[in-house]
């Protein structure tokens, strides 16, 4: 078996209130497996411990036990972090520095100078379609822009895991449609992404496993599709079909066990619609 | 996507401290901060401008003493209020968030950044130093020009010479330097503080009130160690204000100079071998801080 | 986790206390250099007193000092002696190794404000004003006197204070004593043994001990041989009644 991308075992995480007897508990005896490949949505309303994780699997907190793990090394070392690039909720970065300034500032921070840093900016610059904009400072980039070279940042030392916290909240559709798109052009390329969002439309849309927390407790785990599928329904979509076609299938229903729950016509989304009046990728 | 950039983790990385160091020197230049210096400029060209009726020695006196004066102020003010906005402005922005989620160890973070402040320091006591000298060398010309005028020839040169000697002392370097050191230490003494500060007001304030006990620690040491008189409660007092406090005073080498006294090389390095030491144990101490610090 | 905190405050407070000797003698050597060895004598007391109230203007000492020295200008514009006088005790307390501070108060009071005050066309009985004049002479003489105790290793002050005693008190005696104590050290100019000299040649009674000194000068050579030593040695000769043979020679043409 493969190591796991992020290993969570029995983790709690009390946080003790300055003056006060009592205690909060942000994390109880959490523990769950992101596979390599993966991608994995940590969902939970605000208070239940999805931000507190993640700060630990990146190291910025410590657990108050048990641990966790990226690809098998302790959260607790500073090494472990070579293997994961991190984008925040709302990060503002340094706004006097440009685009391509901003991206090799990381880099260094990883180890990487010279033309190799040089060559890898302008590949990740050209992956999140930010080539044009790379000289003009991060003060006059849009919020979907900034999610873009946020992304360019957290893949700069070429992880093999990405945490991403709302990465499209806040983000004009066009912009939330490419974003949803790099993490699964990510994901075929073998990067595991954790992702943390409450637009639930766009985690149901990405994610092949989900975990909800909920006051610091797991309460439901599993592949996506197995969790939301209702069981007992099938669904058929017909293009290019008669109306006696129609017919016939209702009079075979009619004469089985099952029932017809809906017919109706099948509708695009608003999102595909929307991009497609604005002139937007669909 | 290639894995040959990888690169293999170093415990200790002088090109991670230099970038953090760089982008805040970068960060900081930005701010108002740069406008202080203009205020020293008029400060220096404005005492100049009321002393024309005094003579050339009461002259270079009051243009050094404002000048040196203004320039430990400032100095201090710089490295305070700098220091002060770094931790509170990255974790308020998040940044910091993305540079620890890098392989950066928190030692090397807290390094850079100080280090930061210190270029910054820097480069302002250097363009501050270059605009004395400026001011200072103007005067001793046009001093010498009407000095020229009542002296007989025989007597000039022994007039420029004891002019000469008058501006330009040898121990104007080291003041400057022991100006510099004192702005580092404060600089250090903020960034501690900073780490487990709640506000930045809170830290700013608690700075300026180390300078202000640290001016008068050593009377506070000489108390504590004087012994006989004084009661049990003061001087259990006064020895944790020796303690705590750092003794600034020893950094004031400003009435050696205007007294024309020079300064003796091993008490300049003494002083210097002190600051750099104070400089060390406060950054150690908010590493020590910083590391367990919930973020 | 609260280790690492209470680690922080131990080394602090650990620094604090290996630091604490190392500063004190620091400091000492700090002062010792800028009182250029000079022993003052204060008890443990006042001079904490005494520096720790120099100390707490922080380094600014100096310039208020400047500033204090300015507005005595400006007093002096407008002839306010008094104030003038209020002031110059600050500045020179503030900075008592300044000797310019010490020089320019004597002189003030001495020189400039005595003789406003004698002549004071608001004081119409000469008696007083010449009463005032003496005052502002001794207060002259006091800021020499006190800056010599602040600076017993300089020689100027002691050579301003024997040139006022000479000024304006016409005390022959008292210049010659303070010229001699200025001759006595080391960066001293030439002159200084000369003026002694003369002075103790006005000092009634000691008229002898005058020509031995002056004599010796002469003995030295050419260059010490100037036209007032040579008139004053002529004129003790005569006082002394020297012989004949024992009289020095004199370069022709001189008078």
């Amino acid at each position: 078996m493969t190591t796991p991308a992020i290993a969570i075992r029995n983790l709690t995480k009390v946080f003790p209130i300055p003056f006060k007897r009592e205690r909060v508990v942000a994390v109880k005896n959490l523990s769950l497996e992101v596979e390599a490949g993966q991608v994995y949505g940590l969902l939970g309303p605000n208070g239940s411990g999805k931000s507190t994780t993640m700060k630990i699997v990146l190291g910025l907190v410590s657990p108050s036990s048990g641990s966790t793990e990226i690809f098998g090394r302790n959260s607790t070392s500073v090494e472990s972090r070579e293997d994961v690039g991190f984008l925040p909720e709302n990060p503002y970065f340094y706004k006097y520095l440009t685009g391509a300034e901003t991206v090799r500032f990381y880099g260094k921070l990883c180890g990487l100078h010279g033309a190799k840093l040089k060559d890898r900016t302008g590949e990740l610059l050209k992956l999140v379609g930010l080539e044009e904009a790379c000289d003009r400072r991060l003060g006059g980039y849009s919020k979907g822009m900034l999610q873009r070279i946020g992304l360019a940042q957290a893949l700069i030392q070429d992880p093999r895991l990405l945490v991403l916290d709302e990465p499209t909240a806040g983000v004009d559709p066009a912009g939330s449609r490419e974003i949803r798109d790099l993490i699964l052009d990510f994901k075929s390329r073998g990067i595991t992404v954790l992702l943390c969002s409450h637009l639930l439309g766009h985690v149901q849309e990405i994610c092949d496993r989900i975990g909800i927390l909920h006051q610091g407790v797991l309460v439901r785990e599993g592949k996506l599709a197995d969790l939301i599928s209702i069981e007992n329904q099938t669904e058929l979509i017909l293009e290019d079909s008669s109306p006696e076609l129609i017919e016939e299938i209702e009079k075979l229903i009619l004469k089985s066990k099952a029932r017809l729950v809906e017919k109706r016509k099948p509708q695009t989304t608003l999102e595909r619609f929307f991009l497609e009046v604005t002139g937007g990728k669909p | 996507m290639t894995h040959s950039f990888r690169t293999v983790h170093k415990n200790f990385s002088l090109a991670r401290i230099n970038t953090i160091a760089g982008n805040t020197l970068l960060e900081l230049i930005r701010l108002k901060v740069f406008y202080f210096l203009l205020l020293f400029a008029l400060l220096i060209i404005g005492s100049s401008a009321f002393m024309v009726n005094f003579t050339f020695q009461e002259q270079f006196q009051v243009l050094k003493d404002v000048s040196l004066g203004a320039m430990s102020i400032f100095t201090w003010l710089l490295a305070v209020l700098s220091t002060a906005m770094l931790l509170p402005k990255d974790i308020e922005d998040r940044t910091l968030y993305t540079i620890l989620a890098k392989p950066v160890p928190r030692f090397e973070y807290l390094l850079g950044k100080l280090l930061g402040v210190l270029l910054l320091l820097l480069v302002a006591t250097l363009l501050m130093s270059a605009m004395f000298a400026g001011a200072l060398y103007l005067r001793q010309q046009m001093v010498i020009a009407a000095t020229l005028h009542g002296v007989s020839p025989d007597q000039v040169q022994e007039a420029i010479r004891a002019i000469r000697a008058e501006t330009f002392t040898a121990s104007l370097v080291p003041g400057v330097v022991a100006i510099y050191l004192k702005a580092a230490l404060c600089a250090a003494v903020t960034l501690f503080i900073s780490t487990f500060a709640t506000s930045w007001i809170f830290t700013i304030l608690i700075s300026v009130m180390v300078y202000f006990i640290g001016h008068i620690q050593s009377t506070a040491r000489e108390y504590w160690l004087a012994s006989g008189d004084g009661s049990q409660l003061a001087k259990i007092f006064m020895f944790f204000v020796t303690l705590i406090f750092p003794d600034l005073q020893l950094f004031n080498l400003v009435d050696d100079i205007v007294a024309g006294n020079a300064i003796h090389l091993l008490m300049f390095w003494k002083t210097v071998g002190l600051g750099v030491s104070y400089l060390g144990v406060y950054l150690l101490a908010a590493y020590f801080v910083f590391a367990n610090k919930e973020l | 986790m609260k280790v690492r905190t209470i680690a922080a405050i131990l080394l602090i407070l650990a620094f604090g206390f290996a630091r604490m000797n190392f500063e004190q003698k620091l400091t000492d050597e700090h002062r010792a250099a800028y009182f250029h060895g000079a022993k003052l004598n204060l008890d443990l007391r006042q001079k904490v007193g005494q520096l720790g109230f120099l100390a707490a203007l922080s380094g600014f000492r100096s310039i208020v000092a400047d500033l204090l020295w300015i507005k005595a200008h400006m007093e002096w514009e407008k002839t306010e002696w008094g104030r003038m006088a209020l002031l110059f005790n600050t500045v020179t307390t503030l900075q008592p190794r300044n000797m310019m501070f010490w020089e320019m108060s004597a002189w003030h009071m001495a020189w400039n404000a005595s003789l406003a005050a004698s002549q004071d066309p608001k004081q119409p009985s000469l008696k007083l004003r010449l009463k005032a004049q003496r005052e502002y002479f001794d207060l002259g003489r006091d800021f020499l006197i006190r800056g010599i105790q602040n600076n017993p290793d300089r020689y100027k002050l002691y050579e301003q204070l024997a040139y006022l005693y000479k000024e304006k008190y016409g005390d022959h005696c008292a210049a010659a004593e303070q010229y001699e104590k200025a001759s006595q050290f080391p960066d001293s100019p030439a002159y200084m043994k000369r003026f002694a000299a003369y002075e103790l040649a006005a000092c009634p009674g000691h008229e002898r001990e005058a020509y031995e000194k002056l004599r010796a000068i002469f003995d030295l050579g050419e260059k010490e041989r100037a036209p007032t030593l040579l008139k004053r040695l002529k004129e003790l000769e005569v006082k002394l009644e020297i012989p004949a043979d024992k009289r020095i020679k004199v370069p022709e043409g001189f008078k």
